[in-house]
């Protein structure tokens, strides 16, 4: 992958799911993910007609609307405040996921002629590093929203994976689906924290 | 509707949407949710001999396949065994729904959960049907988590490990495509069923990742879990032999029903052995799902010398049993009107509440695999399979059932000593059981015996069950 487009477009959804690993701020997190799904367009555009190329990026757009509504509604959206230095908890994640992020590029070489001969180096590293990311994600919180935006990371990297090796209609209808609901869910998570806070 | 796929898909979805919509006329919505999945499990075990029937002279044809994003979906009539028996539970659990202070949405959701898991055993190539699991966890949230309490964490890490199990699935699928046609890619092979089994031992919670299933458990309302556990076992159990079925690659794998045994050994071992050691009755059925995991197992990996007969002899009764035990963990909730049901809260019950809490023993023993119980035969012949295949698999079977038994004596003694500083009188609660309650229970314990001397009668009516896993007959 020589386009500096796709090059640009790779490194930014990485910067978009590791800030949403990190930083624990709800109109952050959002814009982020926003950043992590408009990124995927050139890439799949690479591999796939436009038409098709725009489904997940779309999706993801709808789902990302679908939360900013929710939190609108329950007022979880505030002033993005840059100056708030960052906790212990947001440094060790940070750490993790940069460390994460090595690992993978160190390994991708041997990885991807072994395991996925047919996904090219670059995008192998981008799906797996959104796979870990999600991961990592879910692992490192409790609370419902990052973990469905976790889950969202994770069935990003997967679906891009996946988009190359054998790319089914139906298995992209199915994913969307996942993805809305997802999206539902994540919403219904958020609703029910406000109204336990309320009471 | 002269399509399977309509009838038994399509149709209970939108039902379940519209029934959804409903729940503002209690008796109504609580009337459909039982009669559609009854209908439907009826329906199913009609076409099941023939898809074209004679209705009083006029001939009614189903189609038993549909084209939906170029792949064909298909049921065909000797599958319909299988769709009758998941609508068959579905009916068993939302019969009850009008009893339990529970999620309003289960009834439209229990619908729209089974015609998924319906789903999973038909969709083609059948491994997608591991996004349609995550379509289903994703579903089960409103009723695992119903308003008004916070997200606690046994249902994030649910959610966590069935999304985990999604790429493995779909991944091993991937990789040993046209397999059939390179035996000779061994390691490939090796990878292959080692991701697909990853993926099946994060769907059930096999041990060691277990951990999500008690803590769901405990903090959802037992007859919620009891069906969505139930259903999902069953299911997968299905799934589980459509694979070895269709993937002779897999089936002929040496190490593979070896590895299942010992699998299966652990998870009663572990399920056991933890059991013993809870004192939360709430956590109970997830460690009895567990072990249930184990011998499901066990008797698939027995499929050459009479698994598959084992495993169809429990289905019933298994399914039974979770019925039951929901039922009076679920009881004595309500009863004791308490969110958890620890140890000390329930010293003295049996004296208030005698009935619920006899079947709550007997469904215990039953999963156990008591004499005289429903569950006796098919687990007494496993038993005695173990020694006869490798002896030193019978160790770790037979202390997770002492274990268990163990755990059984201690909520026995619990529930018939009353607490030393209180007096009877004062200990009982103002809550007595109901008439109900009472010939329910005696209706179940009565049942579950019969079919322990009778254990023929639980399976002729599912004798065709597995007709369509022709490669796993022997």
């Amino acid at each position: 992958m020589t386009d500096p487009i796709n090059t640009i477009a790779l490194y930014l959804a990485l910067f978009g799911s590791l800030l949403i690993l990190t930083r624990r701020q709800w109109t952050l997190n959002l814009i982020a993910l926003t950043i992590q799904f408009l990124c995927l367009f050139p890439i799949l555009c690479s591999f796939l007609p436009l038409q098709l190329a725009i489904i997940q990026p779309f999706t993801g757009l709808m789902v990302t609307l679908i939360l900013y509504l929710t939190l609108i509604n329950v007022g979880g959206i505030k002033r993005i405040n840059l100056k708030l230095l960052p906790t212990s908890g947001e440094v060790f994640r940070a750490l993790a996921g940069i460390l994460l992020l090595s690992l993978l590029r160190a390994f991708i070489p041997q990885l991807q002629p072994a395991v996925f001969p047919t996904v090219p180096n670059t995008y192998l590293f981008l799906s797996l590093s959104l796979l870990v990311l999600g991961i990592l994600q879910l692992g490192t919180t409790r609370e419902p929203f990052y973990l469905a935006i976790g889950i969202l990371t994770f069935l990003t990297g997967f679906q891009l994976l996946y988009n190359q090796l054998d790319f089914s209609l139906m298995l992209e209808a199915l994913l969307v689906a996942v993805n809305l609901l997802l999206a539902i869910v994540g919403s219904f998570f958020i609703v029910k924290d406000a109204e336990g806070e309320e009471s | 509707m002269s399509n399977t796929i309509m009838l038994w898909i399509v149709l209970p979805i939108a039902l379940g949407v519209v029934t959804s919509f409903l729940r503002r006329w209690q008796k109504l919505y609580h009337s459909l949710s039982i009669l559609i999945p009854l209908l439907l499990a009826v329906l199913a075990a009609i076409f099941s001999k023939n898809l074209m029937p004679n209705f009083a002279g006029q001939q009614i044809i189903l189609n038993d396949s549909f084209v939906l994003f170029d792949r064909t979906i298909q049921i065909a009539a000797n599958q319909l065994g299988m769709v009758s028996f998941l609508y068959l539970l579905c009916f068993g659990w939302n019969l009850l729904i009008p009893i339990f202070k529970q999620s309003q949405w289960f009834g439209s959701l229990s619908l729209i959960i089974t015609a998924l898991w319906v789903t999973v055993q038909f969709l083609s190539p059948f491994l997608y049907a591991a996004v349609v699991i995550e379509l289903i966890a994703l579903l089960s949230v409103p009723l695992l988590s119903p308003r008004g309490s916070p997200a606690k964490p046994g249902i994030l890490r649910y959610l966590s490990a069935q999304t985990i199990a999604l790429p493995f699935i779909l991944l091993s699928g991937w990789m040993v495509s046209g397999i059939e046609t390179s035996p000779s890619a061994e390691a490939l092979v090796l990878r292959g069923a080692l991701l697909l089994m990853l993926g099946v031992v994060l769907w059930l919670g096999i041990f060691p990742l277990h951990s999500w299933l008690p803590m769901l458990s405990e903090e959802s309302h037992p007859w919620t879990s009891s069906f969505l556990l139930t259903i999902m076992q069953s299911s997968l159990t299905f799934f589980l032999l459509k694979v070895l079925n269709q993937y002779g690659w897999l089936r002929n794998l040496p190490e593979l029903f070896l590895s299942l045994k010992w699998i299966g050994s652990l998870c009663i071992l572990s399920a056991g052995v933890i059991a013993a050691f809870q004192n939360n009755v709430k956590r109970l059925p997830a460690y009895f799902f567990l072990a249930e995991t184990g011998y499901m197992l066990l008797a698939i990996a027995f499929r050459g010398i009479g698994g598959l007969e084992i495993l169809r002899m429990t289905l019933l009764p298994r399914v039974l049993s979770y019925w039951a035990l929901g039922f009076s963990v679920a009881t004595l909730q309500q009863a004791i009107d308490k969110n958890t049901l620890d140890f000390d809260s329930m010293r003295g019950l049996f004296w208030n509440f005698p009935f619920s809490s006899i079947l709550l023993i007997s469904t215990i023993l039953n999963i156990i695999g008591s004499p005289l119980l429903s569950l006796f035969p098919a687990k007494y012949i496993l038993w005695n399979l173990l020694p006869v295949d490798i002896l030193p698999l019978s160790i770790p079977v037979a202390v997770g059932v002492l274990a268990m038994l163990i755990l059984l004596l201690r909520l026995f003694s619990t529930i018939i000593h009353p607490k030393q500083e209180t007096p009877l009188e004062e200990n009982n609660s103002q809550k007595k059981e109901g008439l109900f309650i009472n010939l329910a229970v005696s209706f179940i314990v009565l049942t579950m015996i019969i079919y322990g001397i009778f254990p023929d009668l639980l399976v002729y009516p599912f004798k065709e069950l597995f007709s369509s896993f022709q490669n796993l007959l022997p």
